[in-house]
């Protein structure tokens, strides 16, 4: 997994709780690297669950909810670094639906080694997006908080459904319904 | 702690921060010479690339270097061998033919006739060879002219009729009103193909008639000639179809024991076919008949409307301008070749009328009577030399039209004979419709004296045009030195070569009197002076007679001729006149 989602929950979990909760709970989360990432290195997603955990058990909020967060977090963060992929999009769906075809290409040329989760979407109406995410890491909760993040980013408001595929593993259904 | 330590950092903090420096600036590293490595590996497959795109261009340049070479190579022997090998054979066939008009003897005439046939025999196979050969080299070209199919079939059914194996045979012609008048065609190679299956029909069958049908489909984009050659002979069974147009091959024919020809016609009348993007093949039962048939695309040549509309006995090509109606008389005495020449002037309009002898045409001749003779040169009782040289004799030239050879000989052998006699010009039989045609318009319009424009029988008869203004050139010729006159007509063509000459004339005349005058001042030096003008004129232009004159008179040589200089310009001065006369006219 690409070292900046590392580095960027550390700094999300230092914006809320400050260096030293963030040093301490970093100790005890036995980290393989003592909590020392770099954005272009790759570490290993389980990596990213221990920290996750440690920081819900020093919170008390659920995994769920800081993966939410998290999501929101990053997806300021995108839209901060990365605005060439907001110029043109008018609306969330646009921006969900080129996830797949350009974002991950220009990620890609980054870094080919990156293991990218797939995101397949089919536009079911014009206020009905359905989005298929795909990936071996169980990140659903951080996807919906992108999600959210992006409806909020262009001014939509929605719902946002999470059905995870019957038979495939690792596989689950966003249905995202505008209302406004 | 301080209040400023929430400014600073943990030792912690700094340790975790650098180490995570550390790991970047690895994977950075790593990452450069990853890439480094990536473009070495380019760089070298680009090299390489270009190397080998190098090597290859090297070689298929060298390849078709060396095809071009032996295709060169290989057109030129076979244009050799081509020449070569026709031009003695040719010259054995007319040779034949010669020795069996003055043959009496029977034994000796059946001799000649095996000659003879077995000598047609080999020019069909060599012809054949030659063709294919052709083909083969791949300089076998098609020819893009009016063909006038109907003309075209008679032809071959005459020509088919002149053999032995075919005079007792019926050839019947069906060509359907659909068929154009004129499509654009090779005419030679399409006569090639029909005169083959033709000749086929008649080898492979024992009666019956043989058909020759053409029909026209199609729209006025794209209009398919199809043609048919039908017999009721002894027809093919199914392998043999299959084999029919393989190169070298040949059914086994029950009505003649031995194999005829070289197994090529087929073979060839299917790459003609095949040539111009047609279709060729035959339908056939055994021991029923064939029809042997081939489709081509042709395109329609539109006719002017001076055309009449019935469709059957219309002057079958474009009316000859300016021929039509004239009175010909045809001296010619084997009726095979009576019947080609009368329908030929049938064709072309004229009116003809027959001599079946020399001494008949000499009788028939009077002046007045017709506009041009067709002289067969080898006849009984008479032959068309002799008949010639006494028309020639008797009358005034200005009373005897153009005379045409036809003849069977080498040329070279009879022309300087033809040339003595009176003849204007010689054609070798057996003539194709088209290049009688040019040739009696050309000798119509241009009153021909000369056999120097004689076209070689393997020239493009259709090439030649009718050139009126050609007398004063071809008087000209008569004081020009061959040589230079050809070369000059090269240069500047017919009329360039009079307006060279009368620019000629005036200066030279203005010399010549200028030097007379010197001479008859005792100016030596000017009268040298001009002399050499004068001769470097006259070389020019090709005047031996002036070019001598003016040297001796250059030279101080004139006494060696016994005569003053002035005599000597004398001379020059009378040339200069009979060049005016000539010029003038």
């Amino acid at each position: 997994m690409k070292g900046v989602v590392f580095v960027e929950l550390v700094k999300m979990a230092e914006d809320a709780f400050g260096e030293d909760t963030v040093d301490s709970v970093l100790d005890k989360a036995e980290l393989e690297n003592d909590g020392a990432f770099t954005t272009v290195g790759n570490y290993p997603c389980s990596e990213l669950v221990k920290i996750v955990m440690a920081f819900s058990e020093h919170s008390g909020l659920s995994p769920e909810v800081l993966q939410i967060k998290f999501g929101h977090w990053m997806m300021a963060f995108f839209i901060e670094h990365y605005p060439e992929f907001f110029k043109d999009k008018t609306s969330a769906f646009a921006l969900l639906e080129s996830v797949d075809q350009e974002i991950h290409v220009e990620v890609r040329k980054l870094y080919p080694d990156a293991e990218l989760p797939r995101f397949d979407t089919e536009r079911l109406s014009d206020s009905h997006l359905s989005m298929i995410y795909s990936s071996p890491r169980p990140l659903d909760a951080f996807c919906q908080g992108l999600i959210e993040a992006c409806l909020l980013h262009f001014g939509e408001e929605g719902d946002i459904a999470r059905t995870p595929h019957p038979t495939a593993e690792n596989t689950t259904t966003f249905d995202v319904t505008t209302t406004a | 702690m301080t209040e400023n330590t929430d400014d600073r950092v943990s030792r912690k903090r700094y340790e975790r921060e650098t180490a995570a420096r550390a790991e970047a600036e690895t994977l950075l590293e790593e990452k450069s010479r990853d890439l480094f490595l990536a473009n070495q590996k380019l760089e070298k497959y680009s090299t390489d690339l270009e190397q080998a795109v190098l090597e290859r261009t090297a070689e298929v340049r060298l390849a078709l270097e060396r095809t071009e070479a032996a295709s060169a190579a290989r057109s030129r022997f076979l244009a050799t061998m081509s020449h070569e090998i026709r031009t003695p054979l040719g010259g054995l066939l007319g040779m034949i033919d010669l020795l069996e008009m003055d043959e009496q003897e029977p034994g000796k005439l059946e001799l000649l006739n095996y000659a003879k046939t077995a000598g047609v025999g080999l020019s069909r196979i060599v012809n054949d060879v030659l063709d294919f050969s052709k083909m083969e080299a791949g300089v076998f070209l098609f020819e893009e002219e009016n063909v006038d199919i109907r003309a075209l079939i008679e032809s071959v059914k005459i020509l088919a009729q002149s053999h032995d194996t075919g005079a007792d045979r019926q050839i019947v012609s069906k060509v359907s009103d659909s068929v154009p008048k004129l499509f654009l065609g090779d005419a030679t190679r399409i006569r090639q193909v029909i005169s083959n299956f033709v000749s086929n029909a008649i080898r492979y069958s024992f009666d019956g008639p043989i058909t020759i049908k053409a029909t026209a489909k199609g729209d006025a984009d794209k209009t398919i000639l199809r043609l048919e050659v039908e017999d009721f002979g002894v027809g093919i069974d199914a392998e043999g179809i299959s084999n029919l147009f393989k190169d070298f091959t040949q059914i086994s024919n029950p009505l003649t024991a031995a194999a005829q020809g070289a197994g090529l016609g087929l073979a060839i009348c299917k790459r003609i076919i095949n040539g111009v993007g047609g279709e060729i093949s035959v339908d056939s039962t055994l021991g029923e008949g064939s029809t042997f048939w081939f489709e081509i695309e042709i395109e329609t040549v539109d006719l002017p409307d001076t055309i009449g509309t019935d469709g059957r006995d219309t002057p079958l090509l474009l009316p000859p301008e300016g021929i039509e109606g004239t009175r010909v008389l045809i001296a010619e005495d084997n009726t095979i070749n009576q019947k080609l020449l009368l329908t030929y002037a049938d064709k072309m309009g004229l009116i003809a009328d027959l001599a079946e002898d020399g001494s008949v045409a000499l009788q028939k001749f009077a002046p007045g009577k017709y506009d041009l003779v067709l002289m067969d040169i080898a006849m009984p009782v008479m032959d068309g030399l002799e008949a010639t040289r006494r028309i020639r004799d008797r009358w005034d030239p200005t009373d005897v039209p153009p005379i045409l050879a036809l003849t069977a000989h080498v040329m070279d052998a009879i022309e300087d004979e033809a040339e003595q006699v009176g003849i204007d010009r010689i054609l070798s039989k057996p003539i194709p419709f088209q290049e009688l045609k040019h040739a009696i318009e050309d000798v119509l319009a241009g009153g021909l004296k000369t056999t120097q424009q004689t076209p070689r029988p393997s020239a493009k008869p259709r090439k030649a045009k009718a050139k009126p203004e050609t007398s004063s050139a071809r008087s000209l010729v008569d004081l020009m030195a061959p040589d230079v006159h050809k070369n000059l007509v090269e240069i500047f063509g017919l009329d360039g070569l009079s307006d060279f000459a009368e620019k000629f004339l005036r200066d030279s005349s203005d010399r010549i009197e200028k030097l007379m005058m010197a001479d008859k001042n005792g100016n030596v030096q000017e009268v040298q002076a001009q002399a050499h003008s004068l001769k470097g004129a006259a070389l020019a232009l090709g005047f031996p007679d002036m070019v001598h004159w003016a040297k001796k008179i250059e030279l101080g040589e004139t006494e060696r001729d016994d005569m003053t200089v002035r005599e000597t310009a004398e001379k020059f001065r009378a040339k200069l006149t009979e060049l005016s006369t000539i010029l003038m006219r």
